[in-house]
């Protein structure tokens, strides 16, 4: 019964996903039809040929590899020893790093544009990915040391002490003990970390000048970008190549997710 | 434990001054001699007409060895933005692509260079389009060259208008007539002899103009509205008349949803209004039989005034080397390159170069946006657009709704 | 025990030395005490270096007058609290501070809600269709909110929407050229269901992240007891989702509070006016498209303190569930 119920919801959910692809197979008639068309019965791959042929396009996707990389594996890093020691320690000043890392979020990223890039610019960090990069983890590092945080304080106290009466030392105790049982947490952030680096669009945008420096989300904005008519097949086409890297990140991952308290981390 | 608080405190505070020290030196670009010119052109010239591009390229480093030209193509959406975000922090491109109706509010807060004394060095400028240019305008200073125009037709289906025993009209009222017999013979759900949206302003305004009418005046160095004047009151007049006759599309819905050319390639439309270059996009069903031509004045025999949209070049003040750009712009407007744009289809920027395709005929009578620096914020306010959907849906008296965009404009343009 | 391995007082009593007050300054206790110093070091360095002068930037701004010619000349012009002043003076702000709370709460709530609903969904269904439902959510989650919009314009399209043609056919009404963007209320519930849905993943995920923390030995136990399905989730599974639940929602209220991206592209620039405005949208029509910065930085500190009091109910209770934790 249940998973009768979960392939509706995957329906219902997927369903403007579904769109997007077959539109993206769709000949540019079906596209436009008075009466929408399911699924087209005359598939074209030149939406796709166009959009892989259009300038940049393997840039795009390369560039935002790298950034979205190097972002999410510093920021993990990052964000996580700080949630540990959000989490485990008790110091002067967490008052005032907690409201650092909330205040950070609550403020309008739009507000910031200007003033960022005025910044970079006096670093050299305009037109080039490591300015991408930093700006990134700066947006990224306070959700994720409140989420880690979140996660490392559902870790029950008596497992970790459980660990040092072993005779693990404290350190020990982190690495065998707590990094499995906030796996799920870390692999949770980290594909939203991904997610949302990867769609960023605003900073990219105003950060990178040279074409073949842009991101591919970037890349995507030159299809609604022209004053004349805007390509839609080849939009749909290119959202749906762009969106494959995001889908193998996650399959790569997904299966540490479900990394429970089964897997002998608890004895007894 | 306290000593260790103010080390780190200490450590922070000093990347924070190391930060801040760092802008200290403001950082405008101001290079000796440049060996490099970054020219932001719009993603239009990428698709539309590259090899132009490349042209003015190698004619300009032909004269200027060891000088690369960097074209970065923009998009529309956001190209301000990062205009905004370079004249703030450097890095301030050496020519730039504006839309006309952006140019106003850039040249007022003195973004651009004085290009008055050289003009006589541009192509053709004594003939360049008068909406066009006065768009570079600004106290009598020239700091745009036009780049190239667009004006407004009648896309149409001729088999449909033969099957009705309709002929291009030669006035307003004969185009009514013409759509009424269109409607007759197509009687479906939905279908429009001329497809145009509630408030598309562009084409509404025409009506305006055709009349005698305008948007707004200055007189005494304030702008006044002038839609409750009598002679654009004619013209809402006329242009609500036309509407309900001839248009099915949504009173409160804008020209970008849904295209007007995606209504008419799903069979809709006998006939729409807007750039030239809707041709491309009517569907392959339609091709063979999509002409074009002039809207019609309310005066037998001449067009109706088009809204001349266009593009400028430009050179920022802040620009490392203002000499090569102005140069690079010269090559690219040049004859050779206004004749280049003229066979993609575009309108070039001189009238001694004028064609006699309907894009360029339409363009003979044309209007523009008052040249106002707030001019922007009354379209961003969609003070306009609020003012058809209300004449059109009836919600307001056509004089009431024009007193309250009046009133609405004067604010804005004389903030 | 020799007797450096006795604690200090006692040590010192022996030795006939009046206990000294201060803990031993050993290496261990340096490392221990600097620890948590390091490990946040790396996170305020970067957030301090790249934002600690956009943010300074930003207070001044907002006590300046900076519009483009101000930019250009790289010079604003000091007019105090001019700018608060007219914003708060301003009905428009008002009308649309009231509609963006009402609007969060919405949206807060559906994607708080369903999300745990499908998480919950996710612990009882099979690995297929666990994988199945996931990469569908994945997949929701990763387009891109441009794209979203796009597809989101053509179901809704007046002419020949998915959405007018299906409610047509199922005889639920007549929506032929309905036009779903007519009323301020159409514009932000399709807003909302645009936004909710591509928020749901994120909770759908990070939920079930932490249900899978929930020792299932405790669980077990407590169904042989006899306890019953609600009182283990209640007793059991609650507490310790209870700071993921809390850190979803207080990122949703901030997130939702200022959301951008969505609203404008949807209702799409041509139709956004004072009645259909959330508060990210008006920041940007008030600061960037009429270029007034100052202005513009000034609701930027306005819609921080806003969210602010707003989120301050979850946080406390976030920061209150560390200190409990200890």
């Amino acid at each position: 019964m249940w998973d009768a119920i979960g392939v509706v919801v995957f329906v219902v959910i997927a369903f403007p996903v579904y769109w997007m692809i077959a539109s993206a197979f769709k000949p540019d008639h079906e596209l436009n039809s008075l009466t929408p068309t399911w699924f087209s019965l005359h598939p074209t791959l030149s939406h796709f040929g166009d959009a892989i042929h259009r300038p940049f396009f393997w840039d795009g996707v390369k560039n935002s590899l790298i950034v979205v990389t190097v972002t999410v594996a510093l920021s993990m890093v990052c964000a996580f020893l700080a949630a540990i020691a959000l989490a485990k320690f008790r110091f002067t000043g967490r008052k005032l790093f907690i409201i650092l890392i909330i205040g950070i979020q609550m403020l309008p990223q739009v507000g910031l544009i200007i003033p960022l890039y005025v910044v970079l610019a006096r670093y050299h960090q305009v037109n080039a990915l490591s300015g991408v990069i930093v700006t990134y983890m700066t947006f990224v590092l306070p959700f994720s040391v409140w989420m880690l945080r979140g996660f490392l304080l559902g870790v029950p106290k008596d497992l970790e002490e459980a660990a040092m009466v072993d005779g693990s030392s404290r350190i020990g105790s982190f690495t065998r003990i707590l990094l499995p049982l906030v796996a799920p947490g870390l692999v949770a952030t980290s594909i939203f970390a991904f997610i949302t680096t990867w769609n960023e669009y605003i900073f990219a945008r105003v950060l990178l000048n040279d074409q073949a420096k842009q991101t591919a989300t970037v890349w995507l904005s030159y299809f609604t970008g022209t004053s004349r008519n805007t390509d839609w097949g080849g939009l749909m086409a290119g959202s749906t190549l762009i969106a494959i890297p995001v889908i193998i990140f996650f399959l790569l991952v997904q299966r540490k997710i479900a990394f429970g308290l089964t897997t002998g981390a608890v004895r007894g | 434990m306290k000593v260790r608080l103010f080390a780190v405190a200490a450590l922070v505070l000093t990347l924070a001054v190391a930060a801040s020290s760092a802008s200290a030196r403001t950082n405008v670009s101001g290079r000796a001699a440049a060996s490099k010119i970054t020219v932001w052109l719009q993603v239009d010239a990428q698709t539309g007409w590259p090899d132009l591009v490349a042209a003015a390229n190698q004619a300009f480093q032909a004269k200027h060895p060891g000088v690369s030209v960097d074209v970065q193509y923009q998009t529309w959406g956001d190209h301000l933005g990062k205009f905004d975000a370079t004249l703030a922090g450097g890095g301030v491109p050496d020519v730039i692509e504006m839309g006309n109706t952006e140019m106003t509010k850039y040249m007022a807060a003195g973004a651009f260079a004085n290009l008055t004394s050289q003009k006589g060095s541009f192509a053709n400028s004594k003939n360049w389009l008068k909406g066009l240019a006065a768009s570079g305008i600004y106290n009598n200073k020239v700091y745009g060259v036009p780049y190239y125009a667009g004006s407004r037709v009648v896309t149409y289906r001729s088999d449909l208008y033969k099957k009705a025993g309709v002929k291009i009209p030669t006035s307003l009222a004969a185009f009514a007539a013409d759509a009424k017999k269109l409607m007759a013979k197509n009687p479906r759900k939905g279908f429009s002899p001329v497809y145009t949206a509630g408030t598309d302003w562009y084409f509404a305004m025409s009506f305006v103009y055709d009349f005698g009418g305008q948007i707004a005046a200055l007189k005494h160095g304030k702008w006044v509205g002038q839609l409750e004047s009598k002679k654009s009151q004619a013209g809402l007049a006329a242009y609500k008349r036309f509407f309900n006759v001839a248009s099915r599309a949504s009173k409160t819905g804008t020209e970008n949803r849904p295209y007007p050319y995606d209504v008419y390639s799903q069979g809709q439309a006998a006939s729409i209004v807007g750039p030239a270059w809707f041709s491309c996009c009517v569907g392959k069903k339609y091709t063979k039989v999509t002409k074009q031509f002039v809207m019609p004045s309310h005066v037998k025999g001449q067009g109706m005034p088009g809204f001349l949209g266009g593009s400028d070049l430009a050179v920022p003040k802040a620009s490392g080397d203002q000499a090569l750009a102005t140069d690079w712009i010269r090559i690219f407007t040049n004859t050779a390159g206004e004749k280049g744009l003229q066979s993609k289809g575009n309108i070039p920027n001189a009238t001694n170069l004028l064609g006699n395709s309907v894009n360029e005929r339409a363009a003979k009578r044309s209007w523009f946006v008052p040249t106002a620096k707030n001019w922007v914020n009354v379209e961003n306010g969609n003070v306009l657009r609020t003012m058809l959907a209300r004449i059109l849906t009836g919600k307001q008296s056509t004089k009431a709704a024009a007193a309250f965009a009046d009133s609405n404009i004067e604010l804005t343009l004389n903030q | 025990m020799t007797p450096s391995e006795l604690p200090g007082t006692a040590y010192a009593a022996e030795a006939g030395i009046r206990p000294r007050r201060r803990r031993p300054f050993t290496v261990a206790r340096v490392v221990r005490g600097a620890a948590p110093y390091l490990l946040i070091l790396p996170v305020v360095a970067i957030v301090v270096a790249i934002l600690g002068y956009p943010l300074y930037h930003l207070a001044r701004l907002s006590f300046q007058k900076y519009g483009l010619f101000e930019l250009i000349a790289h010079h604003g012009t000091n007019v105090g609290w001019a700018n608060y002043s007219s914003i708060l003076h301003d009905q428009v702000f008002w009308h649309v501070l009231v509609r963006t709370i009402v609007f969060t709460v919405a949206n807060v709530a559906l994607t708080m809600g369903i999300g745990t609903l499908l998480a919950l969904l996710l612990t009882k269904v099979s690995s297929v269709v666990r994988v199945l439902l996931t990469a569908g959510l994945v997949l929701a989650w990763s387009m891109p909110p441009v794209v979203a919009v796009q597809v989101w314009l053509w179901m809704t399209n007046y002419e020949n929407g998915v959405l007018n043609y299906t409610l047509t056919k199922l005889h639920v009404g007549n929506y032929f050229q309905h036009d779903w963007y007519a009323t301020p209320f159409s514009q932000l519930s399709l807003t909302t269901s645009l936004i909710v849905w591509g928020a749901i993943p994120f909770v759908v995920v990070t939920v079930y992240a932490g249900l899978t923390q929930v020792p299932t030995e405790i669980v077990e136990a407590a169904e042989i007891d006899g306890a019953r399905p609600w009182r283990v989730f209640w007793d059991v599974t609650v507490p310790i989702i209870k700071p993921i639940f809390l850190v979803l929602t207080s990122l949703s209220i901030i997130w939702d509070f200022g959301v951008f991206t969505q609203p404008f592209l949807l209702i799409d620039q041509t139709r956004i006016n004072a009645s259909n405005e959330l508060m990210g949208v008006y920041l940007f029509e008030e600061g960037y498209l009429k270029t007034d910065f100052g202005r513009g930085a000034a609701i930027s500190i306005l819609m921080l303190l806003i969210v602010a009091i707003l989120s301050i109910f979850y946080v406390r209770k976030m920061v209150r569930m560390g200190d409990e934790a200890r």
